[in-house]
């Protein structure tokens, strides 16, 4: 009997064509062209749907990814890219009993690690007693010396391991990697997960898929415990920034675990232990989850080139003050040279036999499996030792001893004989394949799914899941997401039934403790806002300055006196969007200065506003950070020389009302704790400290006319002079208007006022019984400001301003943020 | 031979930094030929916390943090130190280099001193294929491990050229060994691949390398600098000899071991961390003078502190 005889014509089309690769696994189909029956509930319920339907469904899937921001950056031609997620539509599907096998051998293997772990990193009786040859561990780069004999400070080494494992020909599962460093994956296999329930609710429910959401639960519980006092544990993630590829990962385990999110210039580290820096003062850190590669983790004992370290991290660790996860050093059971090993190490450190085999791998340090890797190289794959590239000499993906000349494979074998020590050698493997959706039919693709575990204070817990990656090609011997490759679900079949939609993963919002803090701001995070602030008023001041050159607002084009041009193009100079140099052609002074290449340009500001804003993504609206994205785009784009001077004055309207969306964005979705405060205060500080600049461009050396009305239409006080006034623009009242009205929004008072606001709603604002120095400065300029005549305002008055403006900004810096990032010193050189 | 050294490196930040952590191995450390009767550290301005320890590799460091704003900062280490001389040794009767290398690889020690630490690509000294093959040019089958060593030892000294200055901490290894010059700490790097590719134990050693004026001139106070040179691991019986490719010779009586690692990384003089936005300016001196040992059997002789 055919596996088609009584099966539904519209299953049978669905698979039609689908031909498995002979020699190789298939999770759908068998090698008698049969398929697996634990498959046929999804297919039929997806013939049953249809193909319209089923496209429909997985672009709402692939909308979803895009809308909830699950991307996959790539670093290409010198940019970051955001490439859409790639998600393969299907599921691989899993029957209970097979996933049992698996997920027991995936279990066995953590449990086995952190024996292992526990000796190399500990006394090494395993050396000592000549089990293992001492060069496994000196000659692997995550033996960390400095934490040789330190006991992590929980006593464990492991508290998430993951294993990439696929099938053998015969369909037993073999393990490809071990992930012991940092592993990756967890959080986008949950969107994958939720994008794919959402496509497929009927199935998911049908089939009782095995939920992940308690495993993440369960992941939380054993960092918890980890951190060990009575209180709240305070965890933190430390990512290695922005740019990094995975760290929308990072932002999303964070945000759905409730751990904070730190960069390495958040924390110091010393043997007292290790804290973050917030705008309140230091806080202390109990759990770290590292996403860095230890050698990264500390600049002073480690790699003195790493930017992404805490420096005195180590030492924290030694004195057993914090716990890092996993700890630093677990990344020595990763290395190839040990999976030869493992089988004899698995009966002697947790007396049991190994699950799960390794594709069959001989470290050639060891002559006798350095002869069987020289005389057979040519079926076999030699690969470095240690999984690290070794310069010029072989790649860490190794190299198929098929495709070598035979006279590179003797070259190959002159270096094992010297230094055998550097290499390994492995049967090639094939990965097996599984089916995946390609323009509305089935194909077979090589796959490896990463499996999870975490320690959880019931012992270990193995995620019934699991983040699935296929190969576009059906030849393949390493997946990568930046080579191409889609991403995809693994489906456990559950004994139970009525499994719930998974989109509730995360705790019952309605369970969920009401809060209104936002948690304490670290101070990187606060000083960039308060930097994005500042840019971006400082680039709309520049903006507003030069649409001056293009005649006088309401009454229409106006020929622009020498005069005017000459204090505009002085304030630019001075703002350093210019150089002295630049001609007094109002339409070049313009062009100049919104894309000159000098530091106070606009479009070298709304540059500064990308890159301290990019810092602070996660607390602006997406909306917001889209309008910057667009403004910086526009900006950067040269503008078309036969439409000046039209083009240049229209571009810098367009830019305006961006920045006006912009800010109103911010005011409107920023929430109004310590983050909206400090960017507030930045475009408060420079706005005032922009008006005061202004105030002296347009008075100096004598009152003229045009230049007081250009100071109105800065501080937007014409239509309020008018009303106010009968007479033309006189100096008095002009400068009560621009700086001295606190119901002038655009006035410096008004900036002033609304600067002390900030301050004193700050919760660091004391200090003692005393108010930190930058209140006390902007409550002084704020008396000064209330108490004052206009009269008296003359140049030296203004400039008083300007200097007190610039030292409450210092003083906001040195009492809520870092102290600037430190800096390596100088090496000495023998 | 007794002496009395005298190290000082001047830091200056540029700007005031308010925070600044450091990690020293300025103290000599003691080796089977070196005694340390007194090693002191001095700082100005005082730090606000000074911790000792002992790295991994059994070199003396010291971490010193400062909570303050500083713009300066002075480390003067003073230490008196006495060294044996090499005893001789006949090249011709060390064991063949191929013996070496097998002897390293099936080690079952990890052991911070054991040959099996140093046959392994390190942070600054990764294998080199081209010096490697340079090397293995002196090194034909069955040598003597001493007297290749020797030879090799010779060979960077006629064909490299000290040249202070064209090369700093982070010039690559093979653009040292491309254009054939650089100073003590490059030729150190170089020996270290070329013996490592060949599966050899090289160790890295920085100290101090008393020198004398030139005939008829009197000695400088302060011309002497910090030096590096090589140990190889020969064998169980000869264990490791220090060879320094700069002046072509064994290191003997006249080097001062200061700190023992696989290239400069693990043996850095400062290793540290500042804030501060300046632009560093740094001075070193070094000052080695030989002084008379004293008189043994007379009771309170060793008017020595006891090292630290």
């Amino acid at each position: 009997m055919r596996w088609s005889d009584g099966v539904d014509p519209a299953l049978a089309d669905l698979v039609a064509g689908y031909r498995t690769i002979p020699g190789v696994h298939d999770e759908l189909m068998d090698a008698d062209g049969r398929l697996r029956p634990h498959w046929l509930p999804l297919l039929s319920r997806l013939s049953r749907i249809g193909r319209p339907e089923i496209e429909q469904r997985f672009a709402g899937a692939d909308r979803y990814l895009r809308e909830s921001g699950v991307v996959f950056r790539s670093y290409e031609e010198d940019q970051d890219v955001d490439r859409p997620w790639p998600l393969a539509h299907l599921p691989i599907v899993l029957d209970a009993a097979d996933w049992a096998v698996l997920a027991r051998g995936v279990e066995q293997r953590a449990r086995l690690f952190e024996a292992l772990l526990a000796d190399l990193m500990g006394h090494s009786a395993l050396v000592e007693g000549g089990v293992l040859p001492a060069a496994l561990v000196a000659g692997n780069p995550e033996f960390l010396r400095p934490l040789a004999g330190v006991a992590p400070a929980d006593g464990h080494f492991l508290h998430l391991y993951a294993a990439d494992v696929t099938r053998a020909p015969d369909g037993r599962w073999w393990v490809l990697t071990d992930r012991t460093q940092a592993p990756s994956g967890a959080g986008y296999a949950i969107e994958n997960r939720i994008a794919l329930s959402r496509a497929l609710p009927e199935s998911f429910e049908d089939l009782a898929v095995e939920r992940l959401g308690p495993f993440f639960q369960a992941l939380r519980g054993g960092l918890a415990r980890a951190a060990g006092g009575p209180d709240e544990p305070r965890i933190a993630l430390l990512t290695p920034g922005s740019r990094n590829e995975t760290y929308f990962e990072h932002a999303f385990l964070a945000r759905c675990l409730g751990f904070q999110l730190v960069e390495a210039g958040d924390l110091v580290a010393s043997e007292t232990g290790v804290a973050v820096r917030t705008v309140e003062g230091l806080e202390r850190i109990d759990v770290l989850i590292r996403r860095i590669d230890a050698d990264f983790a500390d600049p002073l004992e480690l790699n003195p080139a790493s930017h992404l370290g805490v420096p005195g991290l180590v030492e924290a660790v030694r004195a057993g003050r914090v716990v890092v996860a996993n700890a630093l050093g677990s990344g020595l059971v990763e290395a190839p040279a040990l999976t030869g090993y493992l089988p004899m190490l698995a009966r002697r450190l947790i007396d049991e036999d190994l699950i799960l085999p390794n594709v069959a791998t001989w470290w050639c340090g060891e002559p006798p499996a350095r002869e069987i890797v020289i005389r057979e190289l040519e079926r076999l794959t030699l690969a470095p030792a240690f999984g690290r590239t070794l310069p010029g000499i072989l790649d860490s993906a190794g190299v198929l001893g098929a495709r070598l000349t035979p006279s590179e494979r003797q070259r190959y074998a002159l270096k094992l004989s010297r230094r055998g020590i550097d290499f390994v050698g492995r049967e090639p493997l094939r990965l097996s394949t599984a089916p995946v959706w390609d323009k509305g039919r089935l194909i077979p693709r090589p796959f490896a799914i990463r499996v999870f575990v975490a320690r959880t204070p019931d012992g270990w817990r193995v995620m019934p899941g699991g983040l699935a990656r296929f190969a576009e090609r059906e030849d393949v011997r390493l997946l990568s997401m930046q080579r191409g490759g889609r991403s995809g679900d693994v489906w456990v079949l559950g004994a139970r039934s009525g499994a719930r939609s998974e989109a509730r993963l995360l705790p019952e919002p309605d369970k969920a403790e009401i809060r209104r803090d936002n948690g304490i701001l670290p101070s990187r995070a606060a000083d960039n806002l308060f930097w994005f602030g500042r840019y971006l008023e400082r680039a709309e001041t520049t903006l507003r300055l030069l649409r001056g050159l293009d005649g006088h607002g309401d009454d229409g084009v106006v020929e622009i006196s020498r005069d005017l041009t000459h204090r505009i193009a002085l304030l630019l100079a001075k703002g350093g969007a210019i150089d002295d140099e630049v001609a007094d052609d109002a339409v070049s002074l313009a062009e100049a200065a919104a894309w000159g290449p000098l530091s106070g340009s606009a479009v070298r500001l709304v540059g500064e506003a990308h890159r301290t804003g990019s810092i602070v993504r996660d607390r602006l609206s997406p909306d917001a950070w889209r309008a910057l994205g667009d403004l910086r785009d526009r900006l950067s784009r040269r503008i078309d020389p036969l439409g000046r001077p039209y083009q240049v004055f229209a571009e810098i309207e367009t830019a305006l009302r961006t920045i006006a969306a912009i800010v109103g964005l911010a005011q409107e979705t920023m929430n109004r704790r310590d983050g909206w405060h400090f960017f507030d205060l930045g475009r408060r500080i420079e706005r005032a400290i922009g008006l005061a600049r202004s105030a002296r461009g347009f008075t100096e050396g004598g009152t003229d006319v045009d230049a007081l009305d250009m100071l109105l239409d800065l501080a937007d006080g014409r239509v309020t002079y008018r009303t106010r006034y009968l007479s033309g623009s006189a100096r008095r009242p002009v400068l009560d208007l621009v700086l001295l009205d606190e119901a002038n929004p655009r006035a410096v008072a008004f900036q002033v006022v609304r600067i002390v606001d900030h301050l004193a709603t700050l919760a660091g604002h004391r200090q003692g019984d005393l108010l930190e120095p930058a209140e006390r400065l902007a409550r002084k300029l704020a008396t000064r400001l209330e108490t004052d005549d206009p009269a008296e305002f003359d140049d030296a008055r203004i400039r008083a301003v300007e200097l007190d403006l610039m030292a409450i900004s210092d003083a906001v810096s040195a009492h809520y943020f870092t102290h600037g990032s430190p800096l390596p010193i100088d090496a000495t050189r023998p | 031979m007794r002496f009395d050294v005298t190290h000082l490196t001047v830091y200056d930040w540029g700007a005031p930094a308010p925070v600044a952590d450091c990690r020293l191995r300025l103290s000599p450390i003691e080796r089977r030929r070196q005694k340390v009767h007194l090693s002191r550290l001095a700082f100005d301005p005082e730090p606000d916390h000074v911790v000792d320890e002992v790295d991994w590799f059994g070199n003396h460091v010291t971490r010193i943090a400062f909570r303050a704003p500083h713009s300066r900062l002075t480390l003067r280490s003073t230490a008196t130190v006495t060294v044996e001389p090499m005893p001789a040794l006949d090249p011709r009767l060390s064991p063949p280099w191929e013996e070496i290398a097998a002897h390293a690889a099936l080690s079952r020690s990890l052991a911070p001193d054991d040959p099996v630490q140093f046959v392994f690509p390190s942070r600054l000294v990764g294998l080199t294929p081209a010096v490697t093959r340079w090397t293995a040019e002196v090194f034909p089958p069955g040598r003597p491990i001493l007297e290749a060593v020797l030879a090799l030892n010779t060979r960077i000294h006629a064909e490299f050229r000290y040249a202070p200055g064209v090369t700093d901490v982070a010039t690559p290894l093979a653009r040292v060994f491309e254009e054939k010059r650089g100073v003590c700490q490059d030729f150190a790097h170089v020996m270290i691949a070329g013996l490592r590719g060949l599966g050899l134990p090289a160790a890295y050693v920085g100290g101090y390398l008393r020198t004398l004026p030139p005939p008829g001139r009197p000695r400088l106070e302060g011309a002497d600098a910090m030096h590096a040179w090589v140990e190889v691991w020969c064998g169980p019986s000869l264990g490791w000899i220090g060879f320094d490719p700069t002046n072509a010779i064994l290191a003997s009586d006249d080097h001062i071991v200061v700190a023992f690692g696989r290239d400069y990384a693990d043996t850095a003089p400062v290793i540290g961390i500042l804030s501060s936005s300046g632009e560093q300016g740094l001075a070193v001196s070094v000052d080695v003078v030989e002084v008379p040992a004293p008189i043994t059997g007379l009771a309170g002789a060793e008017f020595a502190a006891p090292p630290a």
